[in-house]
């Protein structure tokens, strides 16, 4: 023990803790000239979001009759008779700039209304059970070059749970930190403790790249601002850009953005979220600099929300959503998938927008497209029972 | 003191105080089961609001702020010059000018403190809790209460809701926690903080004049929650028709006060029944009142029959006709009993005390004591005690930052769960009080609390912690009365190997023994 009191951060993670650090220790890989530069990053907008009035289909006979007074009369247009949200100047330029693209009336294979279960169904990439490890993390198992993940936010989400231990999490400090010295004898104490041992060493790790954060100021937003408040969207997206903009940073980025879930009065609440929103995609961008090029994000809600407007100016749990796509690596200017309209008979039981596009294939198409994946892997062990959802083609 | 004593007071209880190990140790279950009566689970009030005095404050404290020079406005002429003081005051700030004087920059003043005295009423109930929890002499009524507290999740999610949430948890949960589930989820539904963090206040039948007059309707929210959260559980057997026709039965149910007032008198002559929050079924009053008695109303729970969606209901294949003040409760109650509701609240307990993966012989034990006793939770409480797989050596529980909160709280006596720091301490740790971040309620798990992030953040509070312990003890001596037999020798160790009494002290927090149960 008396050598490790020698240690200091640095050290210790080169010393022995590959198991997490990996994805930090520099000379441990070069996965990053493996990916070429490319990046992935997944936002999970937790409460379902509502996609008609991100991107209201404007030009559909039957909008108005729905949900007249959720769709917003300055919506920017775009193409195809769709329109955005205007709260979403940021996001319109980049469809414009051909960086950002939609696919609507999408969902995972779920068809019942649970948020609960339809995240961890959303996030462990199954169909009826829910896993206990989430699809990222088994991708990562399988992974076609060294890659390695971070997850933003204090808690792990279910999607980079599992065996893979390549993954780290992270959020800013707020307290002051202990010293190296206490921080050996405690990586000593839990030796055979296997739960605190993997945080406590991945935790080591991640505070080295954090350590370049701490003088952004906007971190000072993030430890005031309250848990889920739209404006840790910004701060959250800018930490995962961050990360990713590393010259050995890690190739994928998860981000969870709570908050979507909008029973009453969606107008205002969606006003907010989606400037907060539009707001982080601006800073990421920014953030990476010329990672952007090469990066393609992908956020996506657990499912959509009704068709027609409820009786508080909201609406409730539906099926088809809207998923957002956006950096330099996709397809961008292009609404893709199918419009299945929203005459009553084509509403699914009468109610939600009728999926179209398997929310799986879009996974698949970007692992596949984006980062390599191999297509067997993508339909056995990453989303098993997948074959039907086939990989989208033409997202890169 | 035994280690049947120490696993009663730690796993069981909240954390052990100085000399808790050694009282648990001649007899831990019947320590355990002492504390079972009906009103060990309550916190101390004072100086706190009821949910009506609190809801009427808070509506006066807006109201007040649209005068500063004494003149009524509006509610929408306040908020347009409260928008436009903002606005100034923003310019002002990027310009380098002195803040802006006037009746503008006076409102906005005026609706910054009401925010601030509404948000101190929050900091109020979190303190008078965690201080309850800190010091209780009957913990394990107080891990029971807060099992169920997270059960039915209301959370302080806006600034309608903040004055709500500390009622609540005072009114419908700690009162019925060893009473009867039916009695329990009864109060839970009826409380205008549930009602209202679940949209039912704002939920109309779609036909009644009233809805159609102002195009409101239906919001099924509350109905779906109770059948999927608090009752039956996901997946158990209900459909999005049961949920509908659930929905429609909660029709009516509202909070009084000059909204509802308009709402009714939208439909024609009001007519209706109150009742007081906490109330027993048998309390309803019937009144027959207009615009005047409604506003006097405001805050309590009220049946508003021109707002409820008229004609029996169908939920889980009994129909329910009735009067219509009554169907809401009759559902409940039959929710109350049915076989799904008891298997789903066995695994959640059986989860909670014994492991993240609940085993099924435990759970059959739970569930058949739910059903033999109607849904007593005295009985269930007592049943939990007597699981003997809730007595194994391993801890199989990790402990949420709340619970490690109040557990060195209680082991080192100090402030480390309420006072001054308590904020800041609660949001870096993820786990703000009356804030969950969904109607799930916070993860009962491992998996959920000891991610990277979460760990660095309990090792920097435990550092923070050391910092201000006590000189004098010795960390050793601590470790022991908090643990006793539960610490291992490795971690006795360690801690006696400390380079100073404060890293002493970080490492017996952070130590395995510590952060779980």
């Amino acid at each position: 023990m008396a050598s490790l009191h020698t240690l200091n951060r640095r050290s210790l993670l080169v010393a022995g803790c590959a198991v997490s650090l990996i994805s930090v220790a520099p000379s441990a890989r070069a996965a990053t000239q493996q990916s070429g530069g490319k990046k992935l990053i997944v936002v999970i907008l937790r409460g379902a979001m509502d996609g008609m009035s991100l991107l209201p289909k404007v030009d559909d006979p039957d909008i108005q009759a729905h949900r007249a007074s959720l769709v917003d009369p300055k919506a920017i247009p775009l193409s195809g008779g769709f329109a955005l949200h205007s709260a979403m100047p940021n996001l319109a330029a980049m469809y414009q700039a051909k960086e950002a693209a939609f696919v609507p009336a999408i969902a995972g294979p779920y068809r019942e209304r649970s948020h609960f279960e339809a995240q961890d169904l959303l996030e462990c990439g199954g169909i009826r059970s829910v896993s206990a490890d989430g699809w990222l993390n088994r991708a990562l198992q399988k992974a076609p070059a060294a890659y390695a993940a971070v997850s933003i936010g204090p808690s792990q989400p279910l999607i980079v749970r599992g065996a893979a231990k390549n993954i780290t999490s992270w959020s800013p400090a707020v307290l002051p930190e202990a010293s190296d010295d206490t921080l050996n004898r405690l990586m000593d104490l839990y030796d055979g403790d296997k739960v605190l041992k993997t945080s406590l060493t991945a935790a080591v790790g991640a505070d080295m790249v954090a350590g370049e954060m701490k003088d952004g100021s906007s971190m000072a937003n993030m430890a005031g601002g309250g848990r889920g408040g739209p404006q840790q969207y910004v701060t959250q997206l800018q930490a995962a850009g961050k990360f990713l903009a590393q010259a050995d940073g890690p190739e994928i980025a998860v981000v969870s953005l709570d908050g979507w879930d909008t029973h009453a009065a969606q107008n205002q609440s969606l006003q907010q979220r989606f400037t907060a929103l539009d707001a982080g995609l601006k800073s990421l961008k920014d953030t990476m600099g010329e990672t952007w090029k090469k990066t393609a994000l992908v956020a996506v809600s657990e499912f959509g929300r009704t068709a027609r407007v409820n009786g508080a100016q909201g609406t409730d749990h539906g099926t088809g959503g809207t998923v957002i796509l956006a950096g330099g690596g996709i397809k961008g200017g292009q609404v893709f998938g199918d419009w299945p309209g929203l005459k009553p008979a084509a509403l699914f039981e009468n109610r939600d927008l009728m999926p179209t596009t398997d929310a799986r294939s879009v996974f698949k198409g970007l692992l596949r497209d984006q980062l390599g994946w191999a297509a067997n892997d993508l339909d056995g062990m990453v989303f098993p029972d997948s074959k039907t959802a086939r990989p989208e083609t033409g997202l890169i | 003191m035994s280690l049947q004593g120490a696993i009663a007071a730690t796993r069981f209880g909240m954390g052990a105080k100085p000399g808790e190990i050694e009282a648990a140790s001649s007899d831990p279950r019947g320590w355990l089961k002492a504390q079972i009566a009906p009103n060990a689970a309550l916190v101390p009030a004072d100086g706190l609001k009821d949910v009506q005095t609190a809801i009427r404050d808070q509506q006066e404290a807006y109201r007040g702020l649209f005068g500063p020079n004494g003149q009524a406005l509006k509610p929408k002429e306040a908020r347009q010059e409260a928008k436009e003081a903002k606005a100034d005051a923003k310019e002002a700030k990027s310009d380098g000018d002195p803040k802006p004087q006037g009746d503008g920059a006076a409102l906005l003043q005026a609706r910054q403190m009401a925010q601030r005295e509404i948000r101190e009423g929050l900091l109020k109930e979190v303190d008078a809790k965690s201080k309850h929890a800190v010091e209780t002499a009957a913990p394990f009524a107080e891990r029971w209460a807060r099992f169920w507290s997270n059960h039915f999740t209301v959370a302080a999610r806006n600034m309608q809701l903040i004055p709500m949430v500390g009622p609540f948890e005072r009114e419908a949960i700690r009162p019925h926690v060893f009473g009867n589930f039916a009695t329990l989820l009864g109060a839970s539904t009826f409380h205008p903080c549930m009602l209202t963090y679940l949209d039912a206040a704002k939920s109309f039948g779609p036909s009644t004049e009233a809805a159609q007059k102002r195009k409101v309707g239906l919001n099924e929210n509350l109905a779906r929650e109770i059948l999927e959260l608090h009752t039956m559980g996901v997946g158990s057997g209900y459909t999005q028709a049961d949920i509908i026709e659930f929905a429609k039965a909660l029709t009516g149910w509202t909070v009084g006060g000059p909204q509802t007032a308009r709402m009714m008198f939208a439909g024609g002559q009001g007519q209706g029944a109150g009742l007081r929050p906490g109330f027993r079924r048998q309390e309803r009053v019937s009144f027959q009142g207009g615009a005047a008695q409604m506003n006097a109303m405001i805050g309590a729970t009220v049946f508003v029959e021109p707002l409820h969606e008229p004609g029996a209901r169908t939920v889980v294949g009994k129909s329910y006709g009735g009067p219509a003040k009554t169907q809401a409760a009759m559902i409940l109650d039959d929710l109350a009993r049915s076989k799904a509701t008891a298997h789903h609240i066995a695994t959640k307990l059986v989860r909670h005390f014994v492991s993240d993966t609940p085993p099924p012989a435990a759970v059959a034990k739970i569930e058949a004591v739910f059903l033999r006793t109607g849904g007593n939770l005295a009985d269930l409480a007592r049943a939990v005690i007597d699981l003997d797989e809730a007595w194994g050596e391993t801890q199989q529980k990790f402990k949420t930052p709340d619970e490690l909160l109040v557990s060195a709280g209680r082991a080192t006596g100090q402030e480390v769960a309420y006072g001054a720091n308590q904020r800041g301490v609660y949001q870096a740790l993820a786990q703000q009080p009356f804030n969950a971040p969904s109607p799930a309620g916070w993860p009962d798990d491992t998996a959920s609390w000891s991610g990277a992030d979460a760990i660095k953040k309990r090792l920097e509070w435990a550092n923070a912690v050391s910092r201000r312990m006590v000189r004098g003890e010795s960390p050793s001596d601590f470790l022991d009365r908090a643990l006793g037999p539960v610490a291992s020798a490795r971690t006795r160790q360690a801690v006696a190997r400390a380079e100073t009494a404060e890293q002493g002290f970080t490492i017996a927090l952070m130590s395995p023994e510590f952060q779980r149960r």
